[in-house]
């Protein structure tokens, strides 16, 4: 598995089992975790036709502020025959969002309908975290219609007027944000992470530095991606005051109008924006992992050549009779 | 086999077998003890010349000869901060599992990645040339490790990220 699924795959099976046509229903009462300290429960407080799936997120403020439940609402009012949003006070208690759903009432004709009510939950965490961003999408739009891009600004400086943008802060962990800022020809996304560890801090590098260079080499018509290990970028200069102990790396994507043209395209980028952090950590875990494989093979095989040195004294030569000179038997006691 | 790795590895070869002449040997100091005169270096006059030789700056390996035990330390080359973790790791790996190698010393004496002490009781134990062929074969095989390790992070970190954006179509 190469590439992180945006959907949280517990969910997935839970509903699309709970969806087809032979279920038993059955008390739920599952806590799923997710990445980015995200906690789903899904669980049947009355009847066991009923499913609540709460979700609880770290950073739920941040997205509130930019407009998650209407998005989160767009999305999930099409069902609302059978689903009902719990929002604000109405959530379970411990979490911020709440979906209940009825499966009496489920009156969805073909499994096509069904497949997407089942994706649709799954991507509950994306859609959440979508919001933000679909934000700064659409001001992008509102500033390139505003003051078009000057074709002789060939070294992509900002425009003046870009820097009194507002910047997006969502502090998705405990200390580590993602920063979205929109302007006039791009919208400028920034990841703040630390390492606890500092062989991952050195791994980050190299990787950090492949992904940069990966689009000068051959994708190109992926976003730009620029690191800093210590530097606070100049965008959210106003935001992160200092880098305490120079802990943190700072990983900004810029996404160009070729990411944000069509609704399709923007899912997408938002859809893989959001798993950047996970993707990278997990990655790092992964090739630490094999090298430890790797070095635990490696000294395996020293051992054997460690082994072939020793001098074999044979079974039989052991027990083999031996007299001393005046011919007396000499036997060693084992 | 580098131009200058072959010179070094038999120089160092070469060192081992001379310095490898190891008789028991009682301490002198403690009654009835038999300990590597090397390690606690209280009896001089059976100690002998300690030998470095450097292939560079960064690699380089220390002989030290007694009566009945002889340490050898090596340096593995490190040009950066990855290659020097890698080392880290793997001198450590090592050394944890020290109990099987029979002849690794748990510790690296200071300034140097990782030691071996090999004492007369080993060298009865075991076939003297095949014991230098290991410490010359494990100086190689370390160095090619490392530095595969490193180009297969490299690789791997190339990879993972054109995967990934590659996504952003």
């Amino acid at each position: 598995m190469l590439l992180l699924q945006p959907e949280n795959l517990l969910i997935q099976k839970t509903f699309s089992k709970a969806l087809s046509e032979d279920y038993i229903p059955a008390t739920l009462d599952r806590v799923i975790t997710d990445f980015d300290f995200t906690a789903y429960h899904i669980s049947t407080p009355s009847d066991k036709t009923g499913i609540l799936l709460s979700v609880g997120i770290k950073c739920w403020a941040d997205l509130i502020a930019h407009g998650t439940l209407e998005l989160l609402e767009s999305i999930y009012s099409k069902y609302s025959s059978f689903l009902q949003i719990l929002s604000d006070g109405n959530a379970e208690p411990g979490y911020n969002y709440g979906l209940y759903l009825e499966l009496g009432k489920v009156d969805l004709q073909n499994g096509e309908e069904i497949a997407t009510l089942i994706s649709d939950l799954s991507l509950l965490k994306r859609n959440c975290f979508a919001a933000p961003f679909l934000e700064a999408f659409g001001r992008y739009e509102v500033l390139a219609q505003e003051e078009p891009v000057d074709p002789n600004n060939i070294y992509g400086e900002d425009a003046p007027n870009n820097s009194k943008e507002p910047v997006i802060a969502l502090g998705y962990r405990d200390n580590e944000s993602i920063f979205i800022k929109p302007s006039n020809d791009r919208v400028t996304v920034i990841f703040s992470t630390i390492f606890n560890d500092e062989t991952d801090k050195v791994f980050s590098k190299v990787f950090l530095q492949e992904f940069s260079d990966a689009r000068k080499r051959s994708i190109q018509k992926a976003p730009q991606v620029i690191n800093s290990h210590h530097d606070i970028p100049l965008e959210i200069q106003g935001l992160e005051k200092e880098n305490s102990d120079n802990k943190k790396t700072y990983i900004t994507f810029v996404l160009f109008p070729r990411h944000l043209s069509t609704d399709e395209v923007k899912w997408n980028s938002i859809t893989q924006i959001e798993t950047f952090r996970s993707y990278f950590h997990y990655h790092i875990k992964i090739v630490k992992c094999y090298l430890h494989q790797r070095m635990r093979f490696r000294v395996q095989s020293f051992t054997k050549i460690l082994n072939r040195a020793r001098r074999d004294v044979t079974e039989e030569e052991l027990r083999s009779e031996r007299k001393t000179a005046s011919g007396r038997r000499f036997e060693q006691r084992t | 086999m580098s131009q200058s790795l072959k010179p070094y590895l038999t120089a160092v070869r070469h060192s081992l077998n001379a310095a490898l002449c190891l008789e028991n040997f009682s301490s002198q100091i403690v009654e009835r003890h038999n300990y590597p005169e090397i390690e606690n270096k209280k009896t001089t006059e059976v100690l002998l010349n300690p030998m470095m030789i450097s292939r560079n700056e960064k690699e380089r390996v220390l002989i030290e000869p007694s009566i009945n035990s002889v340490r050898v330390s090596i340096k593995i080359k490190q040009s950066d901060e990855i290659e020097s973790i890698l080392v880290d790791k793997f001198t450590r790996f090592l050394n944890k599992r020290a109990e099987t190698f029979l002849i690794l010393r748990r510790v690296p004496i200071e300034g140097y990645d990782i030691s071996f002490l090999i004492t007369n009781f080993h060298n009865e134990d075991m076939l003297k040339n095949k014991l230098v062929d290991f410490i010359i074969e494990f100086m190689e095989d370390v160095d090619k490790e490392i530095s595969e390790m490193k180009l297969f992070l490299n690789a791997r970190a190339r990879f993972v990220a054109e995967a990934y954006l590659s996504t952003f179509d």
